[in-house]
């Protein structure tokens, strides 16, 4: 059976035809490309919520974009306890739209931070099933607001349910960084508690080309379809 | 009208003798601002045509040359390549954070305007002495309006250059190139096609942001000016030019539209005169129907410099059409006029013509000037003293300044990887980007020595491009076009006038010996404040390609155990002149030797070594040496902890600038191969050394390889905190 996704357009997303091309070079399947303002959404595997800055990062990173009338149907297919992924700014969608628990605030230094990350996974799920214990995976990150934060309650739930998919760790080499951002437990992404939402900062649909840097983004995708 | 209101728009009396005596009658307040906007130096660039025009700009591959919104050159199949370099010095030092914004704003426009979307941007700025709070300021703030624009709007930064130097002070300098891929069918010029054509606003409602800002970025500035010219200085919105690209690449894409110009340096003036100038036709446009930000007088919607801006002619019948696509995307649009047959410019407002100017005089009579120029005198040789020089201090001098350290915190503010097709990003020797969807990559690098170009203009300039030119080489890239951006003091001084003449000479000299056309540019000038003169900074943004992505070499040491090889020519020490200047050898620019000439064959023959090497799967990396020789070279291609052990005759040949220089790294199994191969091109080589795993050691002396690479990786950040 084929896999089926789909990604959504916002004004403003710049990682969207990345993400089409991520789902359509790796799933071999049907590929939908979504603009906001539609208000149904075809019956796919997969949906994912790109990077960018839609409506310009105004008013908060992910906020406006969160109340477009694409957002029902997006809420109804997580519900439907099918696949939901946010990158980056579709992260910080979700954390908008309530699917994902705390904030993403800005990174440490104050500064836009773009360059090759490590990550590693903490708790299985089906979005990190092909990753093994303790593989480090280089994967870009490339964002202003990626600093995860939330309050130590809710930390305690995530880490209780295993929500916490990825962490940044030290890559293989010297002068890498252990959490290049500041997120508390250097947190990378986590998952809804029914572990179908995925949020997550790196980009993987900048990693899995031969000609990419890493090829470690493609793990995603195959441990959904595995 | 009143002599100091004419000279406050920037005009000669003169000047404005000729268009009072041409139109025989006063000018409206509207149309002398029309002249203060088209004839200064930013637009009609009157100094420097005279000598732009010797320059090659045409061969098999041009597509378009200068004098379009931008160049594009001819990548086989059905792929253009539309690119340009711009300035915008004097905004980002009056307001660093949105005056770079928009400089990268404005680039992206030029390119999306020829049809192209946008795959890549460089930048090249360059500041005065960190030691002052200000250029801490200007840095921070230059570096974060790029990035703000470029990661919004989504084009992967891909490389430049950042300097520091103290003659740029009080006049920071910010280039942006930005690089497109056009299917060469789908090139949109500004030329309209059809008179009775609708002119049709589109984009950001117009407010007083930068009017005047043509005409301030040809002048003079000095230091209390900055507060009075902060209003000039436009407002960047990079959401806004998303949707605006996204919106303009659609409507072209549906085939909806006949022209377009961007409404960039002097707003709705400078792209409708073009507009009506390369149609050959007049244009009528009803300032009332702009749409307006405030209330704006029709001068102020004449001379406003508001961003996210486009002026397209579509058919009349397509109105509805474009409407609707743009109301997806959200972006305003009006029609505010149309194309007419009297080769007259007309401004309308409350029914009333503000501005009726047959376009001629305004284009074909704009000022072009002869200015006096010196030839720089000819320098004596001398000997330095180079007894005292200590391998550890050449060490040490290299990792305390700032324009040898590692750029991560300049770059590591920018989005490299977006759009998924970026194969080599900033801090190797070139950029480079695939075609989407194809094999083939462009690659492109900016570069300037302005040093080389103070002591000799012409060969300095020589050595310029061959910088460039050697970036590309070693990643394997065949160089094919030039944009520049010659940026220079006043060309009053005719000392200033005579490094200008000389540099576009030996930019010719050298385009024309690498087949390298210069197909866009622009020039800055004025480019000094309380008296002191930049040093002449003319840069190249070179762009070349490979058909096949698997070619490209990497930049990085690839593995230990492989042999170093040097290629090229060492300068002497007496004649290397970043080595003289930051081992502190010759401190004053009248010290200096003259430069070596640059034999531009034996450059070629050399990279054309590279090339086939390259091709031949024999080069596993490859860097070219410039300032700072071949250490700094290998410093760069350091990569997963990897170092060298090097032994040479001379530890300063290590330091000293070469012609035609490549750093290349070739495995053990290969040495006879390559050297033959060498041998038989007759091209000498060095055999300095190896790649070793955690080290750094130069002829036996052991250096601590994490001490050097924390301080090359770290330092920039702390010094500049």
């Amino acid at each position: 059976m084929s896999f089926k996704s789909a990604v959504i357009t916002f004004p403003g997303s710049n990682c969207d035809r990345d993400a089409l091309c991520y789902l359509k070079d790796l799933t071999k399947g049907e590929v939908h490309n979504i603009w906001h303002e539609e208000t149904s959404l075809p019956k796919v595997d997969l949906v994912i919520l790109p990077g960018g800055f839609s409506f310009g990062d105004y008013l908060r990173s992910g906020a406006m974009a969160s109340k477009s009338k694409i957002i029902d149907e997006v809420v109804k297919h997580a519900n439907d306890n099918r696949y939901l992924l946010g990158i980056c700014n579709g992260f910080q969608i979700l954390t908008e739209i309530g699917l994902l628990e705390g904030a993403l605030i800005r990174n440490k230094k104050l500064k836009f931070l773009g360059k090759n990350c490590f990550i590693k996974k903490k708790f299985k799920n089906n979005f990190n099933l092909s990753i093994k214990d303790n593989q480090i995976l280089q994967i870009p990150v490339a964002h202003n607001e990626g600093n995860f934060y939330c309050d130590t309650e809710t930390l305690n739930l995530l880490k209780n349910n295993e929500q916490i998919a990825f962490e940044y760790c030290k890559g293989e080499f010297s002068n890498t960084e252990e959490n290049i951002n500041g997120s508390i437990e250097a947190i990378a992404g986590i998952t809804n508690k029914k572990k179908n939402v995925l949020g997550m900062m790196p980009h993987p649909e900048r990693a899995y080309s031969d000609f990419h840097q890493s090829q470690d983004g493609r793990l995603i995708i195959e441990s959904l379809i595995s | 009208m009143n002599e100091e209101l004419i000279l406050q728009h920037g005009l000669t009396l003169d000047e404005f003798h000729v268009i009072r005596k041409y139109l025989n009658r006063d000018l409206s307040i509207e149309e002398l601002g029309i002249f203060s906007a088209m004839w200064n130096e930013h637009c009609c660039y009157k100094t420097s045509k005279k000598w732009l025009k010797k320059l090659p700009t045409d061969n098999e591959i041009v597509i378009q040359g200068p004098g379009e919104n931008a160049g594009v050159i001819d990548l086989q199949d059905n792929d253009g390549i539309a690119f340009k370099i711009e300035s915008h010095n004097h905004p980002s030092y009056i307001e660093p954070f949105n005056g770079s914004a928009t400089g990268v704003g404005g680039i992206l426009r030029d390119i999306f305007t020829m049809g192209a979307r946008p795959i890549a941007t460089l930048d090249s700025i360059r500041f005065g002495l960190i030691e002052t709070e200000k250029t801490k300021y200007l840095l921070n703030g230059v570096v974060n309006g790029i990035g703000h624009y470029g990661n919004c709007i989504g084009i992967p930064n891909i490389g430049g250059e950042c300097e520091f130097e103290s003659t740029y002070d009080f006049n920071n300098l910010v280039n942006a190139m930005a690089v497109g891929h056009v299917q060469k069918d789908k090139i949109f010029y500004s030329k309209p096609k059809s008179i009775g054509g609708l002119i049709v606003y589109i984009g950001s409602k117009t407010g007083k942001d930068g009017i005047h800002g043509a005409s301030m970025a040809s002048d003079v500035f000095s230091e209390e000016d900055e507060d009075e010219k902060r209003p000039s200085v436009q407002v960047g919105d990079p959401f806004m030019e998303k949707l605006l690209m996204e919106g303009c690449l659609e409507l072209m894409s549906s085939g909806l539209i006949e022209s377009m110009q961007d409404m960039g340096a002097a707003g709705i003036t400078s792209s409708s005169v073009e507009m009506a100038s390369k149609g050959n036709v007049g244009v009528y446009i009803n300032l009332d129907k702009v749409p307006l930000r405030q209330p704006l007088s029709a001068y102020e919607i004449l001379l406003s410099e508001s961003q996210e801006r486009m002026l397209a002619v579509i058919d009349k019948k397509n109105n509805h059409k474009v409407r609707e696509i743009l109301q997806k995307w959200q972006i305003d649009y009006e029609v505010i006029g149309e194309i007419t047959d009297t080769k007259r410019v007309v401004f309308e407002s409350n029914n009333k013509k503000v501005v009726d100017l047959p376009v001629e005089i305004i284009v074909n009579d704009a000022p072009e000037y002869d200015r006096e120029f010196y030839i720089p005198k000819k320098r004596k040789n001398k000997d330095f003293d180079f007894s005292k020089i200590k391998l550890e201090d050449m060490i040490i001098n290299l990792l305390t300044n700032l324009n040898y350290l590692d750029k991560s915190w300049v770059f590591d503010q920018y989005d490299s990887t977006v759009m998924g097709d970026t194969i080599r990003e900033p801090g190797q020797s070139s950029g480079i980007v695939k075609i989407h969807g194809t094999q083939k990559v462009i690659g492109a690098s900016t570069d300037c020595n302005p040093l080389y170009i103070r002591i000799n203009p012409y060969e300095g300039m020589k050595y310029t491009v061959a910088e460039s030119y050697r970036n590309l080489i070693a990643c394997n890239i065949n160089p094919l076009a030039i944009t520049n951006n010659l940026n220079f003091a006043s060309p009053l001084d005719p000392n200033i006038m005579g490094e200008l003449v000389l540099s576009i000479h030996g930019l010719k000299t050298a385009a024309v010996k690498f087949n390298t056309p210069i197909v866009s540019g622009n020039v800055s000038l004025y480019n000094q404040t309380n008296e002191i003169p930049i040093k002449p900074t003319p840069v190249i943004g070179m762009v070349g390609s490979n058909m096949d992505l698997n070619k490209i070499n990497t930049n990085k040491f690839c593995e230990i155990g492989n042999k170093i090889l040097i290629l090229g020519k060492q300068l002497t020490k007496n004649c290397s002149p970043y080595l003289l200047q930051d081992q502190k050898i010759a401190f004053n620019i009248c010290e200096f030797n003259d430069l070596e000439v640059l034999d531009l064959d034996f450059e070629k023959k050399i990279a054309n070594c590279v090339l086939e090497l390259s091709d031949l799967k024999c080069i596993m990396s490859c860097n070219d040496i410039s300032r700072g020789g071949i250490f700094s070279a290998l410093l760069k291609m350091q990569y997963k902890d990897m170092g060298f052990r090097v032994k040479v005759p001379d530890p300063i040949d290590l330091f000293c600038e070469y012609s035609a220089g490549y750093v290349i790294e070739i495995r053990s199994k290969d040495f006879e191969k390559v050297t033959s191969f060498l041998t038989k091109k007759s091209a000498e080589y060095l055999e300095i050394g190896e790649i070793i795993k955690e080290g750094i050691e130069i002829n036996s002396k052991k250096f601590d390889y994490f001490d050097i690479m924390n301080k090359y990786r770290n330092d920039f950040e702390k010094i500049i905190s």
